[in-house]
């Protein structure tokens, strides 16, 4: 079967004062039907830019695909017309974000910020969109839906508020779901119901995630494969649970690491927690033909520094852009 | 060891003004209530809980750094600092210093990183302009900062590099205890392996005591000795690292933990999710009991009707459960 979406060598150009940086590079995956996957990587690695290019939101006159296509369904979103994109957006491809403090309207009650979608994209008339907007709360287990159909987003918690970001995000049943670090700014507790809903309601609907994250605990929960960023490019792919048994990217082994991951049974002793050192390098290093980690790798060599490795593949699914792969 | 901090029946708050009482009308929001621990010298304790379980508010009471309305004892060194005044609250100060959240919004714009470092010395010591440079720089190269970068602006730095800075201000009167409140939650995840590893070597280097303040359980778990579970103002639970990670007795910190998503195969199959539905009660409008009653899984009629104390419990930790008490 043909994947739902399928990203081919996307390239996407960022204008700063310094010139132009690919922000992109050269990245391609797949992500087929009802599936869930995530982006992992550090604060400018190009997550949230992969995101934003498939929902046709790159900054006006500063970013812009240079190459590559995104195709879904068949169809490709870097060939379609505003007009196009605004229909599929919130209605084939709805995308929920990280603050669900400043995303929603301060000056709208939830209820009205559910039912204007609905009402956008199903033409549903004032009464249906109301009513609709009632069962999706409940269906995000809001309680008391009636009643809190009329409340303003400061009347709620960051939990209920993220609730009807999702809510909104569901109201048309997209087929792609983009959660960009959807659970940061929550508690763990929240976090856990968050988590179970989407779960759930991938189940009812059959609905693909696409998850941004850093967080490699989320992603071991979710997804069934991952995608490591670093500095715009894809440094490693495959399944979840082989990855964190064992990843084939020095960068991936590192930030597996390099969090202190809750254990089963906590020892006493407790060793150092291995350092990435350094820190991604700024939008003027993109692009270049080497490996962009290799100044913060401690099994950097010579070719690192002069070619880009290209993706190792394993027979087990995993791909890892890196010279040294087999070794990791 | 001894005990270097102990914390009698604190409790913080604040007035806030209160709906449909009128003018003038007041009531008081209880952000700590008698809350009871100790700590002891060159050990860690974590505070953790969730957003508005007063743990910050706990921690910031201990450094006199709170406007709301403290009663009880916090004595450091046998000796209570919360009527000192003037000379002795300085004095205090030296003692106890703080590393902030945010290392974006907690330095100065307008100073140079070394005038960051040296603003405690300035202020609470009465040291010559040598010793202070003298102390600057030990300090520059005990938390990792080149000598060169005493002269930039804070916005001329990383974040993890800012943390840094914000670690070297809190070092340089050689406190006692140093309040680290959610020290890395705001650095992206490779750099908080950096300056947790510094943190922990600074611990044993200068033999420093840590109130560490998190939410992110897998880092209480790899610095704390030993951890308060807070919720809604109260201790609920207090036990040894090993005790209260893999023998839990409150149902709060169970719950807790198994809401944190894991790598750990074997620990996400061991693990049944605890579910608390609903969100926490209102803090002006506290119910009667137990504050964890209406979501606890496993509350009965007497959780609802008195408050549990904190007892020992069967890990050999404090807890506060009608349910759960040892024996």
């Amino acid at each position: 079967m043909e994947p739902l979406l399928k990203v081919e060598n996307l390239r996407i150009e960022l204008a700063t004062r310094a010139g132009v940086a690919p922000v992109i590079d050269d990245l391609s995956f797949e992500l087929g039907h009802g599936e869930n996957i995530s982006f992992v990587g550090e604060s400018g690695c190009g997550k949230s830019m992969t995101a934003l290019a498939i929902m046709g939101l790159l900054p006006d006159r500063i970013g812009r695909i240079a190459s590559g296509r995104i195709i879904f369904d068949g169809e490709d979103l870097t060939k379609a017309s505003e007009k196009r994109l605004r229909d599929l957006r919130g209605n084939e491809i709805s995308m929920i974000f990280q603050e669900p403090m400043t995303s929603l309207n301060p000056v709208y009650t939830v209820g009205e910020q559910i039912a204007e979608v609905l009402r956008e994209h199903e033409k549903l008339g004032k009464t249906a969109a109301h009513n609709a907007a009632i069962e999706l709360l409940d269906a995000v287990r809001i309680p008391n839906p009636k009643g809190r159909v009329n409340d303003y987003p400061f009347q709620m918690s960051g939990g209920q508020r993220q609730r009807v970001m999702i809510a909104i995000a569901l109201a048309c049943k997209p087929k792609i779901l983009i959660a960009d670090e959807p659970t940061t700014a929550l508690d763990v507790t929240v976090q856990a119901q968050i988590f179970d809903l989407l779960r759930d309601l991938r189940k009812e609907f059959g609905t693909s995630i696409i998850m941004i994250t850093h967080d490699m605990g989320a992603v071991a929960e979710m997804a069934e494969r991952m995608i490591v960023m670093y500095a715009g490019r894809k440094a490693e792919v495959g399944p979840v649970q082989q990855i964190i048994e064992h990843a084939r990217h020095p960068y991936t082994k590192g930030l597996i690491s390099c969090v202190p991951h809750i254990m089963a049974d906590p020892t006493f002793e407790r060793e150092e927690l291995t350092e990435i050192p350094g820190i991604v390098p700024g939008l003027g290093e993109f692009g270049q033909n080497k490996c962009l980690f290799a100044e913060r790798c401690n099994m950097v060599v010579d070719k690192c520094l002069r070619k880009r490795p290209p993706e190792a593949v394993f027979a087990n699914g995993q791909k890892a852009a890196c010279w040294r792969a087999e070794e990791v | 060891m001894t005990e270097l901090l102990e914390i009698e029946n604190l409790s913080v708050r604040f007035p806030v003004r209160k709906k449909g009482a009128g003018w003038g009308g007041k009531t008081y929001l209880t952000a700590v209530d008698s809350v009871n621990f100790t700590v002891r010298k060159g050990e860690t304790l974590a505070i953790v809980g969730e957003s508005g379980s007063g743990k910050t508010t706990a921690a910031l009471a201990i450094a006199r750094l709170v406007t709301g309305e403290t009663t009880g004892q916090v004595r450091l060194e046998g000796k209570d600092i919360l009527p000192l005044q003037q000379e002795q609250l300085k004095a205090m100060r030296r003692k106890v210093q703080v590393i902030f959240q945010d290392p974006y919004s907690s330095l100065n714009p307008r100073q140079r990183a070394e005038d960051i470092v040296r603003e405690p010395l300035d202020s609470l010591t009465g040291k010559s302009a040598s010793e202070k440079a003298a102390i600057v720089d030990e300090l520059f190269a005990a938390v990792g900062l080149r000598p060169e970068q005493k002269r930039l602006f804070p916005h001329q730095f990383s974040g993890g590099q800012r943390q840094r800075i914000g670690i070297a201000r809190a070092l340089s009167t050689r406190p006692e205890v140093i309040i680290c409140d959610e020290p890395v939650s705001a650095l992206d995840v490779a750099v908080q392996a950096q300056i947790l590893n510094l943190l922990r070597r600074l611990q044993a280097d200068f033999g420093l005591t840590y109130l560490f303040i998190s939410h992110d359980l897998g880092v209480v778990q790899h610095m704390c000795d030993s951890v308060a579970v807070m919720y809604m103002g109260k201790i609920v639970e207090h036990a040894d690292r090993i005790a209260l990670f893999s023998n839990p007795q409150h149902p709060y910190t169970e719950a807790l933990l198994s809401a944190v998503p894991s790598v750990d195969a074997k620990r996400r199959e061991e693990t049944r999710r605890i579910l608390i539905p609903g969100d926490p009660p209102d803090p002006l409008n506290l119910p009667k009991g137990c504050r964890f009653a209406s979501r606890c899984p496993i509350a009965e009629p007497r959780c609802s009707e008195s408050e549990p104390p904190l007892k020992q419990a069967g890990n050999g930790g404090m807890v506060a459960c009608h349910l759960r008490e040892a024996g």
